[in-house]
């Protein structure tokens, strides 16, 4: 579904990706782990628009993502829910929503994804009419990613939804993921700094370090690996 | 003291029917500068387009021999609205979205300084531009009901009321604008988008919407609603290719008094400003009435940092 092949991008001349190639097919769930810096939030950016590759490809669908103008990347079926929420802090939980609605798939499909966004998230359905920028960091997060659900996409792109939340309300959200992949059988790609759950629940890991996929496979076979082990998950 | 109170009660009056079209000045430049966050010195220089535009639709292209004296000012003043909406897109598609929008973020000072330089040119142009083409003669959208009033009462004590038909109807057309505009951006999918665009840019691109054209369209939206604020008030004022400069000033005491970011606050610090710039009169010399305004300007800021509307905190 999305290809993404020998992908170099940054902000100056120094590359923050450096040849990076991942792959996301239909109904599956990967995730990208690393430390800070490591290029994650680039990535993403680059699969949006927002920060222009010098080399390498993006094919989504097979369309030539690259040659599609930002703003109409969502229209082809890709959220990105971002890192840090980015809720529009002036408009209403209800109103954040519909702006998730603006593609033609989620304007079509408003009232079936509206129930089942407040069914599984329903924190969203109680606080419907409040200022988003009034909201608590877990609801933020919520909202975001209802936000995302809300555009009838084909891909969601969860950029660390766990930054900067208490863990119960980390592992709050993970859980409530996991229950709207397994209802949705949405295709899923993540990052996260959360190593263990994100391996966990995850088809396909990749382990980006400065720029390069230093390591991918299975869930299994991620978390297996000595250096997995060792550096992420603590064993 | 019947006099007095009659005395009050006209500027009273008076403050409020001018507020009304300051305060849809206002909320032009509320539009472009305190939502959009961009810095528009030719926003009066526009005003003054609308209002040559309103005086050639009425004088040279039959409204006034279609619609009368009487009505056809106010047709001219909404036709010039949408023309100079269409010529604020065009300036922003061919001159400021290289310096606003999603540009800033490589630009310095999120571009602020680019729009300085590049707005006081375009004022400079418009003006002499304006100079060259209308020439320098003081013009005016000229109707019966300018000199002409209602009278209001007697209300009580034989006071009476008296309200200019110009001014009156000025106040009307400037309050529906205003309403529909307000419905637009609260209501509309559109203005939803515009909002949202110019609380988070980048977020905004995530939702599908071309930030770029939003900022397009909320600044031919602005320029359009300055340009019948404009109109309304050649009814009652000449004017010249140079009046911007005038009412430049008093369109950022008027955004930043109501609150940045507000559309709503934008109109009622351009009434605001209405009210003490007709009030001073009571107490001070005519001369004065500018000086008047900025002191109340300075007091409000003083007392109210974030203006009437304004929001505390910043936005992320």
């Amino acid at each position: 579904m999305l290809h993404i092949e020998g992908l170099t991008a940054g902000y100056s001349a120094i590359p923050v990706l450096n040849g990076v190639s991942i792959k996301v097919e239909h109904g599956q769930f990967v995730a990208i782990v690393g430390p800070n810096g490591a290029g994650k939030t680039t990535l993403f950016k680059t699969i949006s628009g927002i920060v222009r590759p010098s080399a390498g490809t993006i094919t989504f669908e097979g369309t030539d993502l690259l040659s599609v103008h930002p703003a109409r990347r969502p229209h082809l079926g890709i959220a990105h829910v971002p890192e840090g929420r980015q809720v529009f802090p002036s408009l209403t939980v209800m109103e954040n929503l519909e702006m998730g609605a603006m593609t033609e798939a989620g304007h079509r499909d408003w009232k079936r994804n509206i129930e089942r966004i407040f069914e599984w998230l329903p924190v969203l359905a109680e606080r419907r009419d409040q200022f988003a920028g009034t909201l608590s960091g877990g609801q933020q997060q919520m909202l975001a990613i209802g936000r995302g659900l809300a555009s009838s996409p084909k891909l969601l792109m969860l950029d660390e939804p766990s930054m900067g939340l208490a863990p119960t309300v980390a592992d709050f959200i993970f859980e409530r993921l996991i229950e709207i992949r397994r209802q949705s059988k949405l295709t899923i790609l993540l990052v996260e700094q959360r190593v263990a759950e994100a391996l966990e629940s995850a088809d396909h890991g990749y382990v980006l370090e400065a720029g390069r996929v230093a390591l991918q496979g299975n869930n299994e076979t991620l978390r297996a690996d000595d250096r997995v082990r060792k550096a992420y998950l603590g064993m | 003291m019947t006099a007095a109170l009659e005395g009050f009660l006209q500027a009273l009056t008076a403050g409020l029917l001018i507020g009304a079209v300051y305060g849809l000045m206002c909320v032009g430049l509320g539009l472009i500068f305190g939502v959009m966050r961009v810095i528009n010195f030719a926003q009066g220089d526009f005003m003054m387009l609308g209002m040559y535009a309103a005086f050639y639709f009425f004088t040279a292209l039959g409204v006034q021999a279609t619609f009368g004296n009487a009505f056809g000012p106010f047709v001219a003043i909404l036709l010039a609205g949408p023309v100079l909406a269409v010529f604020g897109y065009a300036i922003h598609l061919v001159l400021i979205s290289h310096v606003s929008g999603t540009r800033t973020t490589s630009l310095e000072g999120e571009g602020h300084y680019a729009q300085l330089i590049l707005t006081l040119g375009i004022a400079l142009i418009l003006q002499n531009g304006g100079l060259i083409v209308f020439g320098s003669v003081l013009a005016s959208i000229r109707t019966p009901l300018s000199s002409s009033a209602w009278e209001l009462g007697p209300l009580f004590n034989d006071i009476s009321i008296f309200v200019n038909k110009a001014r009156g109807i000025d106040a009307v057309v400037s309050l529906a604008t205003m309403i529909l505009l307000t419905l637009l951006i609260t209501r509309s999918r559109l203005g939803k988008s515009l909002r949202a665009a110019a609380d988070n840019p980048t977020a905004a691109t995530y939702m599908g919407i071309d930030v770029d054209r939003a900022h397009r369209v909320a600044f031919a939206l602005g320029t359009g609603i300055t340009a019948i604020a404009g109109g309304l008030l050649a009814t009652n004022y000449p004017f010249h290719p140079f009046v911007g400069v005038e009412y430049v000033i008093v369109m950022y005491a008027g955004v930043v008094l109501g609150g940045m970011g507000s559309i709503i606050g934008a109109f009622w610090g351009g009434m605001t400003i209405g009210l003490v710039q007709q009030m001073s009169t009571l107490v001070l010399p005519t001369q004065l009435q500018n000086a008047a305004i900025f002191v109340v300007f300075l007091l409000i800021i003083f007392f109210r940092p974030q203006g009437f509307f304004g929001r505390m905190v910043e936005r992320t």
